[in-house]
């Protein structure tokens, strides 16, 4: 697999480890449905929506082993290799926000950077990424002191009535 | 001086000298008529004592005594009102005088006491001017350094200000909004600020996974 898409409910590495779990589950179910006595009933697994929607974002049919392999060789190289992005927010944000954030961060920074959200409460507004060699403070707070010229000259205004 | 000159003075000595001779020796001749004389004024003498007392007698004296007594009352009494008058001029003289020479001491004591004051009054306003000087030295001293401590002091206030704006107004801010903002409203000011750092995050990236 060339490129794998990964959508936006996957987000995180753990996203890809579970994934990747998931999809061992689902080759240890098909040998064992190999392996079993005729007339056994079987019990299917149950594939979560992330899983599906990540097989047939990459035209992937998870009854065929081959491509069951090939995507979870995919699903290991991205966890692997992939750019994690670690953005630590004020309070936990919701899929909604989230799904945004990994839409912008896919189609402008890596299609498959994955995300792992932290939280820290002194971020208050914004938030703080972290990436593999770099910080970058992207709260209200750096985004004020990054103005702090234009604030004194408000402030100053205010102050002097002008 | 020839000698007939001197035969001259010679011949008057002795002429004056047997002049001399014959007074002593005619005086010495008439002393028994003296004292037939002496006897006779002796008895002119009682006579005229005895004339005097008849005169004099008591009664005469005692108006002559009298006499005497008023007259010396009288000059007593002149003399009395003399010696009141002088006594009395002489006790005005004197309180004249002393009461000048009091009035002059008073003043002089007076003009020195004046003088005193005037001197202890230019000596307390000298001191007083020294001592508002002084204080008005000190209060220019701390005026200026209060002056210059309130100046450090803002300076200080505002610099720790503008180093801690950003932390300040981020807390105004939270402290207005921080319990109703979401990071799904946040997300567009994060996606800004990602783009703005977008080039250093690839980059970073790039370098990561290379």
């Amino acid at each position: 697999m060339e490129h794998l898409k990964l959508s936006t409910t996957v987000i995180s590495p753990a996203d890809v480890a579970r994934l990747r779990r998931e999809l061992n589950g689902l080759n240890d179910f098909f040998v064992d449905a190999q392996a079993r006595h005729t007339g056994t009933a079987m019990q299917l697994p149950k594939l979560t929506r992330i899983l599906n929607q990540l097989a047939k974002d990459n035209s992937v049919n998870l009854l065929e082993e081959a491509d069951r392999n090939r995507l979870s060789e995919a699903l290991g190289a991205a966890y692997e290799h992939a750019p994690t992005l670690h953005i630590s927010f004020a309070s936990e944000p919701s899929p909604k926000a989230m799904e945004k954030l990994i839409v912008w961060v896919r189609g402008n920074i890596h299609p498959q950077a994955l995300v792992q959200v932290g939280l820290q409460p002194t971020v208050a507004v914004g938030c703080f990424l972290r990436t593999p060699n770099m910080a970058f403070d992207l709260s209200l707070r750096a985004s004020l002191k990054k103005s702090q010229p234009q604030l004194v000259k408000l402030i100053d205004g205010a102050i002097n009535g002008r | 001086m020839n000698s007939g000159g001197l035969v001259l003075i010679v011949g008057s000595l002795l002429a004056a000298a047997a002049a001399f001779i014959w007074m002593a020796v005619k005086l010495e001749n008439g002393g028994g008529k003296g004292k037939a004389k002496g006897t006779q004024q002796d008895q002119l003498a009682d006579a005229a004592k005895e004339d005097v007392e008849h005169i004099f007698n008591t009664e005469f004296r005692e108006e002559l005594r009298n006499r005497g007594r008023l007259h010396f009352e009288k000059i007593l009494g002149e003399n009395a009102m003399f010696l009141q008058q002088d006594l009395r001029q002489t006790t005005t003289q004197l309180n004249d005088y002393m009461r000048a020479e009091i009035t002059r001491t008073l003043q002089e004591e007076f003009k020195k006491y004046e003088q005193s004051i005037v001197d202890a009054k230019q000596i307390a306003l000298d001191s007083i001017e020294k001592t508002v000087a002084t204080i008005e030295q000190q209060r220019q001293f701390l005026e200026q350094q209060m002056k210059s401590e309130t100046d450090a002091q803002k300076d200080r206030l505002i610099q720790r200000f503008e180093n801690e704006m950003a932390t300040i107004v981020n807390h105004y801010v939270l402290q207005a909004i921080g319990s109703q903002i979401d990071v799904a409203d946040q997300m567009d000011f994060i996606l800004a600020e990602m783009q703005a750092n977008k080039q250093a995050i690839v980059e970073d990236i790039k370098r990561g996974t290379s």
